[in-house]
């Protein structure tokens, strides 16, 4: 006979409050790394700032096309490279096995520890909303809900390919070369800065299928009723060329939740 | 007809608050843990001794839920750790062997961030308290001193006011006073009722808490029990200086001579006839044993022996 579990006179802290009590911990944290603060207020006004100076030559309007050039960049360099940085410093510090000790589980240690750079990547499309309206550019979406499943779906693929890429870094530094493949391609490939009209289509198809160039397009659909090669359609015509984009997007967040199953903890002994 | 006596009722045993059952553990190839069972009661300090790669770490992370059993069983307060995880977390209190901690947030940052996780945690003015570290509340954690660090890891795993308190070397790091600190605090969870299960380099710690003890080799368990029956496996030692003058000694057929005059030691399973005999040969030929000293088997010494693989009677 064993000593069993008490009877609970006590209902734990839900699973969203357990999040928010480590993401306010988390921000905590990130409010004190000035550097940190000061550039992600900078990088969305740089933005806003050489877009438009570029004359990339798209079809799509400026305001929408600084928005998701401004969702891209965010989801690869804050959301991806962030977190990849900042799981692999944690479990080299020891931090996250500290956390897993705890009632917390393994994805509410991952959400609540992402939670402030998504926050940030927020802070920084609205910055860049801001400047597009301050520009005059800033024109009605043809399509309300396509922005947002892009933006979600895309943060939500960034954060498990996140997770999963530390089982290929062991150290912070090294995240700043295991991480470029991805950010290099999805920079120059999904559509943030050159249109993907633009390329030869076998490398078209083949950019299509990169984990951020679904975002832009959803987003490209949703705020400029365009599609990726340039047509021009209505909230319809939006819905009609989503399906790719948006089966992309749910394949990468397969592939990447479950190679974020093999999520190290600890370092490697 | 004459009432009988009723039958005594067997002794009524405390259910254990941790039953490990013939675990094992593996990286690859190599088997770190190698079938070891024990139980450890509410209201009682259980410490795993052994060398450096014994296996107490990675026998304790299967206690922890942290890494899941390669064979066997372990249940704490009934529910397995790893499968049952959400049943048994707000019960169990861990310190891991080493960890980390964010060091820009202050101590009662951390301490609060801590406990909006858990499901009755402690006030923190009151965790604070219990590990000394009100006078630090305010201070980042990357500004504490070793031992500081350590007390606050302890008031972690204190916070969610455990049942099962799982110690993994507790008080490395820590000065004198600090490591007398929280064994009595340990002492303090044990009078309220929590199982604590310890591993400690410091054997002095383990005589100190622990009510059984075991000791690991090559992840097996090769001695069990109290300190004292442990201690009895190994031999009791006399020692005893001889004057140059002073006649041969005796030699009791239950003592082992290791080194003759001018100091003399004995090692024996049998201390208080040999001692006896030895005393009254002394006495019969006025002699005087100086630097007389009898002393039975500490557990040091067969920890020791566990090390060097030549432990007698070896029990699990």
């Amino acid at each position: 006979m064993t000593t069993t579990l008490p009877t609970p006179t006590t209902t734990g802290p839900s699973r969203a409050r357990r999040v928010a009590a480590l993401a306010r911990g988390e921000t905590r944290l990130l409010l004190r790394n000035r550097t940190a603060v000061v550039n992600s207020v900078l990088l969305p006004l740089l933005l806003v700032a050489a877009v438009p100076a570029l004359d990339l030559g798209g079809e799509v309007p400026l305001g929408p096309q600084l928005l998701s050039t401004a969702v891209g960049v965010t989801l690869v360099f804050l959301t991806y490279y962030n977190l990849v940085a900042t799981y692999v410093a944690r479990r080299e510090d020891l931090v996250l096995q500290r956390m897993r000790t705890g009632e917390l589980t393994g994805p509410e240690v991952l959400l609540g520890t992402a939670v402030p750079s998504l926050l940030i990547s927020l802070g920084q499309v609205v910055l860049v909303a801001v400047g597009v309206a301050v520009l005059g550019e800033w024109s009605a979406p043809v399509e309300y809900v396509l922005p947002l499943v892009a933006v979600l779906a895309g943060t939500a693929v960034m954060t498990v390919l996140a997770a999963a890429s530390t089982l290929f870094t062991r150290t912070p530094e090294s995240a700043q070369i295991t991480t470029l493949p991805l950010m290099v391609a999805t920079t120059s490939l999904s559509g943030l800065l050159y249109p993907i009209s633009g390329f030869p289509d076998a490398l078209a198809t083949v950019a299509r299928l990169l984990p951020v160039t679904p975002v832009i397009e959803l987003l490209q659909l949703g705020l400029a009723g365009r599609t990726w090669e340039g047509e021009v359609v209505d909230a319809g015509g939006a819905w009609s060329a989503a399906p790719l984009p948006l089966a992309v997007l749910a394949g990468w967040l397969v592939v990447g939740g479950v190679a974020a199953r093999g999520f190290r903890w600890a370092p490697r002994r | 007809m004459q009432p009988t006596a009723p039958t005594a009722l067997p002794p009524t045993r405390p259910a254990p608050a941790v039953e490990v059952r013939d675990l094992r553990r593996s990286y690859g190839d190599f088997e770190a843990v190698r079938g070891i069972s024990f139980e450890v009661q509410p209201g009682e300090v259980f410490a795993l001794l052994g060398v450096n790669g014994a296996g107490k770490t990675s026998a304790l992370e299967v206690l922890e839920g942290l890494a899941p059993a390669g064979g066997g069983s372990v249940r704490l307060l009934g529910a397995d750790p790893v499968r049952e995880r959400a049943r048994v977390r707000p019960h169990l209190g861990v310190l891991l062997q080493s960890s980390g901690l964010p060091g820009d947030l202050t101590v009662a940052e951390t301490l609060e961030t801590w406990a909006g996780t858990l499901t009755a945690p402690r006030p923190v003015a009151e965790a604070l308290a219990q590990v000394q570290l009100a006078d630090r509340a305010d201070r980042r954690v990357r500004a504490l001193s070793g031992g500081e660090r350590r007390r606050l890891d302890l008031a972690l795993a204190l916070l969610g006011r455990p049942k099962v308190v799982v110690l993994d070397e507790p008080t490395t790091g820590l000065d004198p006073e600090s490591r007398r600190q929280v064994w009595q605090l340990v002492r303090d969870l044990v009078a309220d009722g929590a199982a604590v299960v310890l591993t400690t380099h410091h054997l002095e710690e383990a005589e100190e808490l622990a009510d059984r003890v075991a000791v690991l080799r090559a992840g097996q368990i090769v001695l069990a029990g109290t300190q004292a029956e442990i201690a009895e496996t190994q031999p009791a030692t006399i020692r005893f200086t001889l004057d140059d003058d002073a006649p041969e000694p005796p030699r009791p057929a239950t003592a082992q001579v290791v080194s003759s005059r001018p100091r003399v030691e004995w090692h024996t399973r049998a201390l208080q006839p040999v001692l006896a005999e030895l005393l009254a040969w002394a006495a019969e030929h006025h002699v005087v044993l100086r630097a007389l000293e009898a002393r039975a088997a500490s557990l040091e010494q067969a920890f020791l022996a566990v090390a060097a693989g030549t432990e007698s009677s070896p029990s699990a």
